[in-house]
């Protein structure tokens, strides 16, 4: 199972992760969090990364983007 | 009209600023950060991109060091109230603005207290000194501006920053009259806190400040509300820039501030500071050959002044001279420009003085005219 969704704290992170991500060759893309994927927290953004998304979520890490959980994309309905 | 009253709000605006700000009704009608359908994303991403460029012009650490507020005045307000606590002690300078003695001597009433430094126009280290001086055992916070709004007299903020460093005193920066004039670099300077104007010198429209600070944390909220995140929780969030943007932003004016940032990127700090500071030495050398005007400071230079200059004509109060240059179509700020501790330093409080203020747009025609009129007056 490819963990392609890294869920992060706002939507400000999400766009600076996947910034960071772009320049280092790792294509990404921001989307909603579904709701049963946030751990409760309500209203979430995270980060999509259709491949590599082992590195990128180290890449994230690695730049003191606190990553707050993971799960797999699904398709729309 | 001559617009010479750009330390209130500069104008015109740019071009490009009015078309960011037209743009952004037009196409970015969603709510940032809030949904996550195509328009409100892309109106997240505008606001996002102002974060970066306002990171990169101030050298901040990160676009979550940038929180927009409504002004600059707000953004003070954010730190001074957030931070200080009963039996703190504050020490700020002789020329602040109303946007920091209001509120400390609000603070005051609730048990913290606070020294005015004395600022030694044309002396760096005997201000510094005068802040060291200043310094108690339960000083909690160093606060002052980059320069006068009303004199135009900078203060050393790079060396106070560092003498609270060496204390171990944060240090909180009003750049009301400083952003876009002169280079501030956060992370260099050591700066703690820096508050900023959007529609001064960043020419943004009104409606636009920013507090940008990595320590945003420490701080207790003065506004909770809405962030668009971890919703479920009742409590305010911890992470920046969220903990203190509750509601829905400015999204137009940002956008705008944004085109703002990229025209004084584009022209340069030192050239827009040389362009005006010219045009203020060549009015005070005009207007110091006037046997009737009243000038308080020295001559404006690029390492104690910002280009600013406030003077009067003798006989006169400065509400008058200030009407009759607008019945000619020339307007400038009377009066004590909500800083009456800056008026009493130099001693025109009854008075008040009249503030000339360049911007990018303004040329020596306009300068000209201004002395043309105040000729008139003072043949009167």
């Amino acid at each position: 199972m490819d963990q392609n969704m890294i869920i992060v704290s706002s939507i400000t992170m999400a766009m600076k992760g996947r910034d960071i991500l772009f320049n280092q060759g790792i294509r990404a893309y921001v989307e909603r969090t579904p709701q049963r994927y946030n751990g409760g927290r309500g209203c979430s953004y995270s980060i999509y990364v259709p491949s590599r998304s082992d590195e990128a979520a180290m890449v994230i890490n690695d730049n003191g983007i606190k990553i707050l959980g993971r799960y797999e994309k699904e398709n729309a309905l | 009209m001559i617009y010479l009253d750009n330390a209130a709000t500069t104008y015109p605006k740019p071009l490009e600023v009015m078309n960011a700000v037209q743009i952004a009704v037009r196409k970015y009608g969603a709510n940032p950060g809030r949904s996550g359908h195509r328009m409100s994303m892309d109106s997240a991403m505008e606001i996002y991109d102002c974060r970066k460029r306002a990171a990169r012009f101030f050298n901040a650490s990160g676009p979550e060091n940038v929180v927009f507020t409504l002004n600059c005045t707000h953004a003070l307000n954010i730190v001074l109230k957030g931070l200080l606590k009963p039996g703190d002690h504050v020490v700020t300078s002789c020329l602040e603005h109303n946007a920091v003695m209001r509120p400390l001597q609000n603070l005051s009433d609730k048990g913290i207290s606070y020294t005015c430094a004395k600022v030694f126009p044309g002396d760096h280290t005997a201000t510094v000194n005068a802040f060291r001086d200043a310094l108690r055992e339960n000083t909690k916070l160093i606060v002052c501006t980059v320069a006068s709004n009303v004199w135009g007299i900078r203060l050393p903020v790079e060396r106070i920053a560092a003498l609270g460093t060496e204390y171990g005193i944060p240090m909180l920066v009003d750049a009301a009259q400083g952003a876009g004039v002169v280079p501030i670099d956060v992370q260099d300077s050591g700066i703690a806190y820096l508050c900023v104007a959007g529609h001064k010198g960043l020419y943004g429209p009104m409606g636009t400040g920013m507090l940008i600070t990595e320590k945003g944390e420490q701080l207790d909220t003065i506004v909770e509300g809405g962030t668009g995140t971890d919703s479920i929780r009742l409590t305010q969030p911890d992470t920046l820039p969220e903990r203190f943007e509750s509601g829905t932003p400015n999204m137009p004016g940002i956008a705008g501030l944004n085109a703002g940032l990229s025209f004084v990127e584009h022209k340069g700090v030192t050239t827009i500071f040389r362009h005006e500071m010219e045009l203020m030495q060549k009015l005070y050398d005009k207007l110091s050959q006037m046997d009737t005007i009243e000038l308080y400071t020295q001559r404006p230079d690029e390492c104690y002044y910002v280009p600013l200059v406030s003077f009067n004509v003798q006989g006169k109060d400065s509400e008058t001279v200030a009407a009759y240059l607008n019945q000619n179509e020339i307007a400038v700020r009377p009066g004590l420009h909500c800083a009456p501790a800056a008026h009493q330093f130099l001693g025109t409080l009854e008075r008040g003085a009249v503030r000339v203020c360049p911007s990018a747009f303004t040329n020596s025609n306009d300068i000209g005219a201004l002395l043309a009129v105040l000729l008139k007056i003072i043949v009167k």
